[in-house]
C-alpha cells in the first residue's frame, strides 16, 4: 500500500492508466514487475529483504514491484513461465542447495536461470546446544562424537538448515574418521519445532538463528528454554560489518567469539567451513540482457547512494551488493564448495 | 516513551480503522484475517511500532470476529475458523433468526476475545511455559481429540467417519511438507498432475468450494426457485435477549479457554479451536439433537472459542518468539521491520509496548462488538439481495480469495472449482461435509506429529508413557468417543 | 517403518512420507467395507430404482453456471497475460462473468431486471478492483 497516494491520483486518470503502455520508457523495463520469492512467508527474512530491495528499485526506476510470498516451487514456476521481464525472483542459497540435497522441485539454478546479482546477507545461521548441556562447545560436541556418543541435531532436511550440520560431518570425518556416525540428524520444521525439540530432550543441538534465539541465551541456566550459542556459520567478516550493538544483548563482538577462527569447524583440514545466507535475484534464461542490465545498474546506483545500506543493517541484514556476473561466477564457486562437502559424507 | 504518550488519538484512531477494516475482510468469503495483516504490513513500517501494532492488531481482531457473518447468513465460512458457526448459524438464519444469531455470535466473540486477552495478560509466560510440555506426542493427541468431533458431527455415524477419513486423505495428496519437517517426497499424486499439485490442495480454496460454490451449484440445479422465497425470511425472527446467555456461562468460559489454549499451542492451528469447543458444548449438553438445527448454544461455542484463539495466539509470540496461527507469524514481521526482537525477553524489556498492545487488543474487541452491533440490521438484509445479483459476486469473491491466498496461484481458482463440483457430488451420494473439511483441516498435521512421534521414539507405548497430559487427552478422547456412540444410538432408536 | 516387535518400530526418514497415507488408505478400505455391508441394500436400490441424474434439474442453469464458470478461469490468466500484473484479466472478465451469470439466474427476464444486473457487472468488478489492485497492491490474475 506504499502506493497510496500514487494510486488515489491514478484512480482520477483511470482510462488513461488502463491504455497506459507496457513498458515503461527509461529502462525498457515493464512499469508493473511481480517480484516473486522463494518463501511463503510474509514475516521472515526472504519477504523482507525483498520488500526493501524492491521498494528501492521501484523508488529508483519509477515502476511498481510487487512482491509475492508463492515459496520456492510455485515462484520458480512463474519465472520459468515468463521471460518478459514481467516476473522476476529473489531468493537464497536454499535455491542450489535444495538441488544439491536432491530435494524435489530444485533444478539446477546455473543452467536454467540467469544468477545475480546479490543484494544481502543474513548472518543470524547458528548452533544451540541447552544452556546446561555437558557440550559448552563445537569442540566438547566433536569429542562427544569421537568418544561414540550419539549426537542429535535438529534440522529442516534439504537445505540452508542442513549445511551447517553437513559442515560438523565433515569435519568430524576430517578430525576423527568414523566419528561422523555418531553425528546424526533429527528433521523437523519450523524454528519452534526445533526449539521444542530441544526442550523436550530429543535433540542435543539445534539449527536456529541468532535472531530469533538470542534471547533464549540470555535466561538463566536453571530455565528448561535457556540455551547457548555453540556455532556461527558466518564469515568473520560478515559479523565484522554489522552494526556494533549487535542484536537484542549480544554485541557483534560476543557475537564474533562463535565465528571462524574463534569456533572451528574444519572444512578441509586447514581452513574453516563458512556459510553466509546471501539473497539475491534469479532471472529467466530467455529474459532480455538489457532488462538485466538495467536492474543490475539500477541497484548499483542504490547501493552506492549509501542509503539502502542503513536500512539493511538496522534490520540486521549485511548490504552485499555483486553485479550480475560477478555474483553468478562467485555463487557457482560456493555451491562447488559445498557440493565436495555433501559428497564427501554421503561417500561412506 | 511514556506509556500515555503512545495512547494518542491516533492510537486509537488506528485500532478502530484496524478493526473495521478487520471485520470487513473477515466478512468477505475468500479474504482473511491473515490476508488483512499481510497486505497492510508494510504501512505500519512508517507508523512506528506502538501505532504499528494498534492497526494489525485491530485488524486481527475484526478479521477473526468478521468471519461469522458470512457463516451465519450465507452459510459460507469467511474464515476457516467459523466452520462450526455455519452449522447453527446457517439455521438459524433459515428460521429467521438470522440477526439473533448475529447478535449472539458477536457477544460470544468479545465475551472469548475478552477471556483469553486476561489470559494473556496475566499469564502469558506461565502459560509459555505450560505449553512447551506439549511434544509432538501431546500435540497428536490434541489434533486426535479434535477429529473424535467428526463423529459428533455426523448424522450417519458410519458415513460421517468415513467423509472424515477421505477429508484426512485427500488433504495428503502433494508433498510431505519439508517446512514441517517432512521429506518432500510426493504421494497419491498421478505422474500428470504433478507440477500442479506439489503442494496440494490448499485449505481456502477447498473451503470455499465447498461451502460456496457447491450451494450455489445444488442452487442452480433447482433452478434459483426460491429466490423468492429467501427473501420472504423475516429480519428479525424471535428478539436477542441477553437472557439467551443464561445457563452458557460455563459454555463461555470452557469455549473461550479452549480457543485460548489452542491458540498457545503452536502449530496445532486455528481451526481446532472452534471445532474442539464446539463438540465439547454438544457432548455436554443435555439435548446433543438440537446441534445443527439452529441452537444457539452451538454459536456460543463456536464464536467465544474462534475468538479466545486472539489472545492465545499471541502468548507464543510474545513469550517465545514463536507464533501460534498463521495471522501471527505475520505479526512477527511488523517487530523485526522495527528492530524488536520477540522472545522470551519481550515482556520484560518492552513493558510499555506490552501494556500498548493489550490496551489495543482490548479497544479492538470492545470496537469490534460497537461497529458489528450497529451494523447488523444492515448486514442482516444481504439475505434479501436476490440470488441472481448476489451470487455471481460471492463467486467472484471467492475466486479473489482463491487467487490471492497464496498471492497469486492460478490453480488455488481451479481448487475452488474441484472442490465445489467434489461438494456437489458430495451432496449427492450423500457424503457429510463437515467430518470432510475437519479430516481435511487436521490431517497434515496429524501426520506430521503422529509420525515425527514415532521417529523420535520408536515404539507405540510412547503416546500411553509419554506425560501425564498424555494420558489426560486420552480420557478426554474416550469420553469423547463415548458420548459420540451413545449419541449415535439414541439418534437409532428414535429413528427405529 | 518396520517392526521391531509388536510395539517397537523404525522409521526411515526417506519413506516415511508414505505411512500415513498407508494407514488412511486401510482405514478408509475397511470403513467403505462396512457401509457396503451394512448399507449395501439400500445403496444397490437407490441406484436401480432411482431417477438417473442429471435427469429432473435445470439444465440450463446447472451446466451453463459450470460452462460460464470454466471459461472465466480459462480466460482470466490469458487476458492478464495482455497486460501483466495489473489485475485486468480478473477486471475485464469479471464483468461479462457477472453479467452473463446474473441474467442466466434471472427468472423474469425484462428492462429493469437486466439493467440491475447490468449496472452490478460493471459495479462490482470496478469497486473489487480498484480496492484490491490498486489501494491494496494485491496480485490478481
Amino acid at each position: 500500500m506504499t502506493g497510496l497516494f500514487k494510486s488515489i491520483a491514478a484512480a482520477v486518470g483511470f482510462t488513461a492508466m488502463v491504455a497506459s503502455p507496457i513498458l515503461a520508457s527509461a529502462a525498457d523495463l515493464p512499469s508493473n514487475i511481480r517480484l516473486v520469492i522463494g518463501s511463503k512467508s510474509t514475516g521472515g527474512d526472504t519477504y523482507q529483504n525483498s520488500a526493501i530491495i524492491a521498494d528501492a528499485l521501484a523508488k529508483k526506476l519509477d515502476i511498481n514491484v510487487k512482491v509475492d510470498a508463492v515459496g520456492s516451487s510455485e515462484a520458480f514456476k512463474a519465472l520459468q513461465r515468463d521471460s518478459r521481464g514481467t516476473t522476476i525472483m529473489i531468493f537464497h542459497d536454499q535455491s542450489y542447495l535444495g538441488n544439491l540435497y536432491g530435494v524435489r522441485g530444485y533444478d539446477d539454478i546455473f543452467e536454467n536461470y540467469v544468477v545475480g546479482p546479490t543484494v544481502a546477507i543474513n548472518p543470524g545461521n547458528a548452533y544451540l546446544v541447552p544452556k546446561n548441556s555437558p557440550m559448552q562447545s563445537m569442540e566438547d560436541v566433536f569429542a562427544a562424537a569421537a568418544a561414540g556418543v550419539r549426537v542429535r541435531v535438529a534440522i529442516q532436511a534439504g537445505g540452508v538448515s542442513e549445511i551447517g550440520f553437513s559442515a560438523m560431518k565433515n569435519a568430524a570425518r576430517i578430525m576423527n574418521p568414523g566419528s561422523e556416525a555418531n553425528i546424526v540428524p533429527v528433521n523437523t520444521g519450523s524454528q519452534a519445532d526445533k526449539n521444542q525439540l530441544m526442550f523436550d530432550g530429543q535433540a542435543d543441538v539445534i539449527n536456529g538463528s541468532v535472531q530469533a534465539n538470542e534471547q533464549f541465551t540470555h535466561l538463566a541456566a536453571s530455565d528448561q528454554k535457556a540455551m547457548r550459542f555453540v556455532w556461527l556459520t558466518a564469515r568473520e567478516e560478515t559479523i565484522e560489518q554489522a552494526n556494533p550493538e549487535g542484536m537484542g544483548n549480544t554485541t557483534s563482538e560476543e557475537l564474533l567469539a562463535f565465528t571462524t577462527p574463534n569456533v572451528s569447524v574444519t572444512f578441509d583440514g586447514s581452513t574453516d567451513f563458512t556459510f553466509d545466507k546471501e539473497f539475491f535475484f534469479l532471472f529467466n534464461k530467455d529474459m532480455d540482457a538489457d532488462q538485466i542490465a538495467a536492474i543490475d545498474a539500477a541497484l548499483k546506483e542504490i547501493f552506492e547512494a549509501g542509503e539502502i545500506q542503513k536500512t539493511q543493517k538496522a534490520s540486521f541484514f549485511i548490504p552485499n551488493y555483486k553485479p550480475q556476473a560477478e555474483a553468478s561466477a562467485y555463487l557457482k564457486a560456493k555451491r562447488d564448495q559445498y557440493r565436495q562437502v555433501i559428497d564427501s559424507i554421503s561417500a561412506n | 516513551m511514556e506509556l500515555l504518550s503512545i495512547l494518542s488519538p491516533l492510537f486509537f484512531g488506528l485500532v478502530a480503522a484496524g478493526t473495521v477494516v478487520g471485520i470487513i475482510f473477515g466478512a468477505i468469503p475468500g479474504m482473511t484475517a491473515t490476508m488483512a495483516v499481510a497486505v497492510c504490513l508494510p504501512l505500519t513500517y512508517s507508523l512506528g511500532l506502538e501505532n504499528g501494532l494498534a492497526l494489525l492488531l485491530g485488524l486481527y481482531v475484526g478479521g477473526i470476529s468478521g468471519g461469522l457473518v458470512p457463516a451465519i447468513l450465507l452459510n459460507i465460512p469467511g474464515t476457516p475458523s467459523s466452520i462450526t458457526t455455519t452449522l447453527d448459524g446457517y439455521p438459524m438464519t433459515q428460521n429467521g433468526e438470522g440477526e439473533r444469531a448475529l447478535k449472539i455470535g458477536i457477544t460470544s466473540s468479545l465475551v472469548g476475545g475478552l477471556i483469553s486477552l486476561a489470559a494473556l495478560y496475566l499469564f502469558a509466560p506461565a502459560l509459555a511455559d505450560f505449553a512447551i510440555k506439549f511434544s509432538y506426542i501431546e500435540k497428536f493427541l490434541i489434533i486426535f481429540f479434535a477429529l473424535t468431533v467428526m463423529a459428533a458431527l455426523s448424522s450417519s455415524l458410519l458415513i460421517g467417519i468415513f467423509s472424515g477419513f477421505l477429508g484426512i486423505f485427500i488433504s495428503l495428496i502433494g508433498a510431505y511438507d519439508i517446512s514441517r519437517g517432512g521429506n518432500g517426497e510426493l504421494r497419491l499424486v498421478p505422474e500428470f498432475l504433478e507440477y500442479y499439485l506439489e503442494s496440494g490442495f490448499s485449505l481456502l480454496p477447498v473451503l470455499i468450494g465447498l461451502f460456496g460454490l457447491a450451494t450455489i451449484l445444488i442452487d442452480a440445479e433447482h433452478g434459483m426457485k426460491d429466490a423468492k422465497e429467501l427473501s420472504k425470511i423475516k429480519i428479525g425472527g424471535a428478539p436477542f435477549k441477553l437472557s439467551v446467555f443464561k445457563g452458557q456461562i460455563i459454555n463461555l468460559i470452557r469455549s473461550s479457554s479452549i480457543g485460548t489454549f489452542v491458540g498457545i499451542l503452536p502449530g496445532v492451528g486455528g481451526s481446532a479451536a472452534s471445532i474442539l469447543a464446539y463438540s465439547q458444548e454438544k457432548n455436554f449438553s443435555r439435548n446433543p439433537d438440537k446441534f445443527g438445527k439452529g441452537a444457539p448454544e452451538g454459536v456460543i461455542a463456536s464464536e467465544s472459542a474462534n475468538n479466545g484463539l486472539t489472545g492465545g495466539a499471541l502468548v507464543p509470540l510474545l513469550s517465545l518468539g514463536i507464533p501460534g496461527d498463521s495471522t501471527t507469524a505475520i505479526l512477527i514481521g511488523a517487530f523485526t521491520l522495527q528492530g524488536i526482537q520477540v522472545g522470551p525477553l519481550f515482556i520484560g524489556n518492552n513493558p510499555i509496548t506490552w501494556d500498548a498492545m493489550i490496551i489495543a487488543m482490548l479497544v479492538a474487541n470492545i470496537v469490534m462488538f460497537l461497529v458489528m452491533v450497529f451494523a447488523i440490521r444492515h448486514l442482516a438484509k444481504v439475505v434479501t439481495v436476490p440470488k441472481n445479483i448476489l451470487f455471481p459476486i460471492i463467486l467472484m469473491m471467492c475466486v479473489v480469495g482463491a487467487y490471492t491466498i497464496n498471492y497469486g496461484v492460478m490453480f488455488d481458482v481451479w481448487t475452488l472449482l474441484i472442490f465445489g463440483l467434489f461438494g456437489y457430488l458430495a451432496h449427492k451420494i450423500r457424503l457429510e461435509i463437515a467430518p470432510f473439511i475437519i479430516g481435511f483441516i487436521l490431517g497434515p498435521s496429524a501426520e506430521i506429529y503422529f509420525v515425527k512421534s514415532l521417529e523420535s521414539f520408536g515404539t507405540f507405548s510412547i503416546f500411553f508413557t509419554k506425560s501425564w497430559i498424555a494420558v489426560l487427552l486420552w480420557v478426554l478422547i474416550a469420553v469423547s468417543i463415548a458420548f459420540s456412540i451413545s449419541v449415535a444410538r439414541k439418534k437409532k432408536r428414535i429413528v427405529d | 517403518m518396520s517392526f521391531d516387535s509388536p510395539f517397537h518400530v523404525t522409521v526411515d526418514f526417506s519413506s516415511s512420507h508414505l505411512i500415513f497415507p498407508t494407514i488412511i488408505a486401510v482405514i478408509l478400505g475397511v470403513l467403505f467395507i462396512s457401509i457396503l455391508i451394512t448399507r449395501g441394500s439400500t445403496i444397490l436400490a437407490t441406484v436401480t430404482n432411482g431417477t438417473w441424474w442429471p435427469a429432473g434439474i435445470d439444465h440450463a442453469r446447472f451446466f451453463g453456471t459450470l460452462a460460464l464458470t470454466v471459461i472465466y478461469f480459462l480466460a482470466m490468466p490469458s487476458v492478464g497475460d495482455i497486460f501483466p500484473n495489473t489485475g485486468l484479466g480478473f477486471y475485464l472478465c469479471s464483468i461479462p462473468y457477472l453479467f452473463a451469470l446474473s441474467t442466466l439466474f434471472l427468472r423474469e427476464r425484462n428492462r429493469r431486471t437486466l439493467m440491475i444486473a447490468g449496472a452490478n457487472a460493471l459495479i462490482a468488478p470496478s469497486v473489487v478492483w480498484y480496492i484490491l489492485s490498486e489501494l491494496f497492491n494485491i496480485s490478481l490474475p
